[in-house]
Order: structure tokens, then sequence, then C-alpha cells
């Protein structure tokens, strides 16, 4: 099958959905298929096989996050081009509604059309305002697909009519597993607390914070790894040194060859988001690397998480409670061990091949949709 | 380093991590000439440390070797400057290495792979690019002063997925479990920084050399690779390595350590005799020196 991906961020950014349709590409190329990926690129240059860059990204706020998104609508003749020319039997779509270079393409695109709803949110402004327009867009979509539940009843509460299918987000398993060589000078009496993300408002690492210093009066040998970087860096690093709070790394961005090797470093994997989470891709690769998790009761990432199971789950902002379940577990090897294999078990599940299969399924039951859509729209010019 | 120039050393690194490369670096040899001119120690250590290394050269030659060593010092200073920003997936085509073949053969051997090397090129970039897109890298090395520096150290190695261990027990350890896992650690040998190793020659001058890695390969039999890294003056990094040296469990413990630390020094001073103005090594190593 011929496969067209589009996503509307910024390919060279990293980034959840980025991710999903690299993985989703590699995937669907080793089960045979060919495919190409659409986006926009702030670097000229990206080095990933099949990729095609249309625009460059300009940086959107957007649900506490910065979304970096071609808004140029002058890429109409560009787009026009590939859909001729391309010949795909699907053509992809994550986030389809979003502007410019999906829904410009959406519109121009003659063939099997699926798209994946990648975001959740408290409310979305442009859906609801915009329901009139998108309508004609969303109709031209043969299938779709939400990563998780509150994705699907995110989108569905504004558009009730349009049904999608729930397949998670993959992990790669080859990539993200146990046993990896650690980063050695993190290993040692301390009991490692790892947070993954990028460091904006959304994903609550102030509040770690605040539950990690209600620990270390606690629980002595413990240090925190923060992985990322964002715009609150400055504002973390300034709340370390007042509080000096002891045993904390900043470790910054940190390149996909060596992250999992970082989560091979960590005893607990927390996870604080505040909200605004669709899925959690980040709490899989924990579980995946047989990480216990420590997260908020976030729709998203409920979806994901059994708790009692495979994490402690706590309130959205409440890090005394967050500070006291990671006492919990700091303070009990074996709970952690317990938790971490029932978090590996799960993971597995969730394996790319897996996923893909599943879209595979969905592919052809868009081209099956589109045949007959095109049919009768023949029998309607016929009458005519 | 103290606490005031470590501060200073944060300010500017702060500003050239924002820098485009050829930026930095063009600052780096502004920076690199007003050394030269005006620092009153590092010019005559290195300069001493250089002749004794190139007897033969005359005095106009020692002078425009040591303010290329100084421009390239600064250079690889420029490149641990950005390296808390750099991407370095990017900068793997930079990375040329000759003598790969002969770490596949100390892989073979499933002991671990200890480099050896000298202070020499931009190391902290090619271990960097080495570790982040290539196999895990353990550095052995000295705890810095103070301890924010050293900690800036760490954390900025280990973003990209190098171990930094210290010389002690501790740090040993960690050594050891790293090469049982068939990993690479590596270690210079051109400076005695603990002051616990033994007088050898080196360039024919006796001088205090670490006698640690040769202990290491003959309780562990793990297999020493002497290698070298210097700037292509595209500015690209080369690794160059030598053959392996492997200890001879039948023979004298005592002796044995001894040849082989030789065995290294010999090949340390084949690298820098043939890349002098990359050797950076403004400290004092022999005895008499300034």
């Amino acid at each position: 099958m011929k496969v067209g991906l589009v996503s509307p961020y910024d390919f060279a950014s990293p980034g959840g959905v980025t991710d999903h349709v690299r993985y989703l590409s590699g995937q669907l190329r080793e089960m045979g298929h060919s495919t190409r990926i659409f986006a926009p690129s702030s670097r000229k240059q990206v080095d990933y096989e099949g990729f095609h860059r249309i625009g460059s990204p300009i940086s959107i706020p957007v649900n506490d996050s910065v979304a970096r998104i071609s808004l140029s609508f002058h890429l109409a003749n560009q787009v026009a081009a590939i859909v001729e020319q391309g010949a795909f039997d699907v053509l992809h779509f994550h986030e389809p509604l979003m502007p410019a270079l999906p829904i410009t393409m959406l519109r121009m695109s003659r063939t099997a059309n699926v798209g994946t709803f990648h975001a959740f949110a408290k409310s979305n402004v442009g859906y609801y305002y915009g329901r009139p327009l998108l309508q004609p867009y969303l109709d031209r979509l043969h299938r779709g697909i939400a990563v998780s539940e509150p994705a699907r009843d995110f989108f569905n509460r504004y558009f009730p009519g349009f049904s999608l299918r729930v397949i998670p987000n993959g992990v790669d398993t080859t990539v993200y597993r146990p046993g990896l060589s650690p980063i050695r000078h993190l290993r040692d009496d301390n009991v490692n607390i790892l947070f993954v993300g990028r460091l904006e408002k959304r994903k609550g690492l102030g509040y770690l914070l605040r539950g990690y210093e209600f620990m270390r009066q606690r629980v002595a040998n413990a240090r925190l790894i923060i992985v990322g970087d964002g715009p609150l860096r400055g504002q973390a690093e300034s709340f370390i040194a007042r509080h000096r709070l002891p045993d904390v790394v900043m470790a910054g961005y940190v390149p996909d060859t060596v992250l999992p090797r970082y989560y091979d470093s960590a005893d607990i994997f927390c996870a604080p988001a505040t909200g605004g989470e669709s899925f959690g891709i980040v709490l899989l690769e924990a579980m995946a690397c047989g990480l216990p998790v420590v997260a908020t009761e976030v729709p998203g990432y409920m979806s994901v998480l059994e708790p009692g199971h495979d994490s402690l789950t706590v309130r959205p902002k409440a890090w005394a409670e967050l500070g006291a379940a990671l006492v919990i577990l700091a303070r009990d090897a074996e709970l952690r061990a317990r938790m971490g294999a029932a978090g590996y078990e799960k993971a597995q599940r969730y394996s790319w091949g897996a996923v893909a299969s599943q879209v595979v399924e969905v592919y052809e039951e868009a081209r099956r949709a589109a045949v007959a859509g095109s049919l009768e729209e023949m029998h309607v010019h016929d009458a005519v | 380093m103290g606490e005031w120039t470590w501060r200073a050393f944060k300010i500017v690194q702060s500003i050239v991590e924002r820098l485009p490369r050829p930026w930095a670096y063009a600052l780096a040899v502004v920076a690199a000439r007003i050394a030269w001119w005006f620092s009153p120690l590092a010019r005559p250590r290195l300069e001493y440390n250089l002749k004794v290394a190139c007897p033969e050269l005359t005095e106009a030659e020692l002078k425009r070797l040591s303010r290329l060593n100084f421009r390239n010092h600064a250079k690889a200073y420029a490149d641990l400057m950005m390296l808390p920003h750099t991407r370095v997936g990017e900068l793997r085509p930079l990375l040329h290495v000759k003598g790969l073949e002969y770490l596949e053969q100390a892989r073979e051997i499933g002991k671990g792979v200890m480099v050896v090397s000298c202070h020499m090129g931009s190391y902290e970039v090619v271990a960097a690019i080495w570790s982040a897109t290539l196999a895990p890298v353990t550095f052995f090395a000295e705890e810095l002063e103070p301890r924010a520096l050293y900690e800036w150290y760490r954390d900025t190695r280990a973003r990209l997925g190098i171990s930094v261990l210290p010389l002690d027990l501790a740090g040993l350890r960690k050594v050891t479990q790293a090469l049982r896992d068939n990993e690479m650690v590596i270690t210079a040998i051109d400076r005695d920084i603990t002051g616990t190793g033994r007088t050898m020659p080196f360039f024919g001058k006796p001088a205090p050399i670490p006698m640690g890695p040769a202990a290491m390969a003959i309780r562990m039999g793990t297999p020493l690779f002497p290698v070298c890294v210097y700037r292509l003056p595209d500015d690209s990094y080369m690794v160059e390595g030598s053959p392996l040296v492997v200890a001879d469990p039948a023979a004298d413990e005592k002796a044995e350590e001894r040849r082989i630390t030789l065995e290294l020094v010999r090949n340390i001073e084949g690298f820098i005799r043939a890349h002098p103005d990359q050797w950076h090594v403004p400290h004092r190593i022999w005895d008499g020196g300034p």
C-alpha cells in the first residue's frame, strides 16, 4: 500500500505527534508498505527516509504549550502537485483539522483519507466556533482514529456524529527496555526519580519540585533527574537554588539515542502533568523499561495506568500527595519491583507492531469506503 | 579553577552556547590570541612541554606552534561550551575514525575496552558524538574544583550519555562493572593528576605516569586501546587508534605493568609528535619546568 502521512507539526523538533509519525512510518515500511511523510520543518535538511518538507513552522501558544505549525496557505500549489503525482492509496492525516498543511491537503485529496486525533484539552475554541467551517473537511475523512478514549471523547464533544476508533500510541519495545547501560554515576545508593518532558506549565514540574522537597525531608537517599528543556527551565533552576534542594540533576534536552539509558538509570518515574495530556507516551516508555510510575490523575494518563497495579496516582496539583506517593515507593524496593514488572508486561501490548497492524485495518476500511463513496458520486452524476 | 574563574567561565559559556559554531570559533581565535600574549604561566609551560616533545624545533617554530596550540585549545573550549546546546546527531558527519578494526577486535575479547589517550584535541565533543550515536562511553577522570564546575562538566556529559566516574575507589568499582559489561572506558595518561604515578621515561625525560590502565589490563584482561583525537583543517574531528596493547597473563605482574605502560607511552608519544599543535597541556609535567 502506498501511504502518505501528513503532520502539521515541525518535524525537526521533538514532540508526541512527530514521534508517532516517525515510528508509524518505520513500522509500516517494515510491514512492506511504502510511506512518505509530509510536514513542515524548521531545518532544511532533515535526514529521515521518505520525509518531504512542506513549508516552515512558526510557534503558536496553545493548550498551555507551544505548537510549531505552518500557517502558510500559499502551499496549495505544492500540495496539489504532491496529491496529484503521489498516487497514494491512503493519506493519513494527523490532527486533520489543524491549519495549514493537513487541512489544505485534505481538501485536495482524492484518495482514501484517514485522520488521527491526538489532542486533548479542557476546551477547544477553534473546534467550537469553527464547527460549521470544519464540518465539510471532516466529511472528507473516510475513517477516524483517536489515540485514547479521552482524545475521542474530547473530539466527539464538538463533532458528535463522527465515530472514531481508539488505537493507542505505540512504544518501541526494542529501544525502551530494561538492561541497557545506565548513566553510571547516577547509579548509587540513591533512589532516582525521573521526570521526562518539556519544561512547561502543564507538565507540572513545579508540583514535582515541591513534592520532592516534601519527600527529601523523609527519605534522605533520593535524587531527582529532570530530563527536558523548555521555557520554565530558569524558574525551575531558581526554585532549586532558593529552596536548596539537594541532588537535583537538570539534564536538559537528552537525545533520543540516550533517553532509554536515562530510564534505565532511574528507580521511579514521575509524571505530574496538570492536564491537557491525551495519552502520555512517556508513561509507556517508562513502563517498557520496567519502572513503577507515580502520576497525576489526568484523563490521558488514566487511560494507560492501572493505579495500584503498575502505578500510584494522585490528584493533579496535590504536591504533598505526590511527595507521599514518592516516599512510599522510595522506601519499598519490593513494591517498586512488583509495579515495574506489571508495567513492563503492559507495555508489551503497546508495541508498534501491534499498533501498526490495527492502523492498516483502518486503512483497508477507508479504502473500501472511498471506493463506495466514489461509486455513489458516479451514480448521482449519471442521473443528472 | 577558583570560584570567580568558574563564575566567569559560566558567563562566557552561556554566551558561547547560543552562538552559531563559526561565530564561537571566531571568538575563540581572538581569545586564544589574547591569552597567548598575556598568560603569565600557561604559555611558558606549554612551550617547555612542546620543546621536550619536539626538541628539533627552532625558537621561531616553537613560537608558531604554541600559537597554533593555543588557537586549537580555545576552539576545543568553544566546543565544550557549546556542548549543552549541541545537537550531537548533526555533528556525526564531522567525526572521522581511523583504526575502527582494533575496536572491533577489543569488543570480541569481551572484557571491555580501555581507551588510553592524552589531553589532545576536542576529546569532549568526540566522546559526546560517539556516546550519543554509537555506543556508551565512560570517562574515568579527576574531580575538578570547584564542585559546581565538576557538576556542570558531569551533567553536560551525562546529557549525551557519558558516565563520569571519579578517580577513587567507588569510581573504580563502577569502571570495573562497565568493563565487565563490555563497554568503553576512556582515560588519559599524559598527566599524573592523583600524584600516584610511577616515574617513567616520557619523551626521554622522567615523568610520573599513571599505572592504572596497565593494572586493569593485567587484573581484568581488558585490552588497552591507544587513541588520539585531533581537529582537521576543516574543523571536523579525527579519531585515530593504534593496535591494541594486551597483557600477558603468564608474565610477572610488576614487569608486565612496566612493559604495558611503556608501550602505551610510546604510542602516546607518537600521537603527540604527529600533532604537537593539538596537545593541550599548559601544565607542569616534568620536574624542572616552569
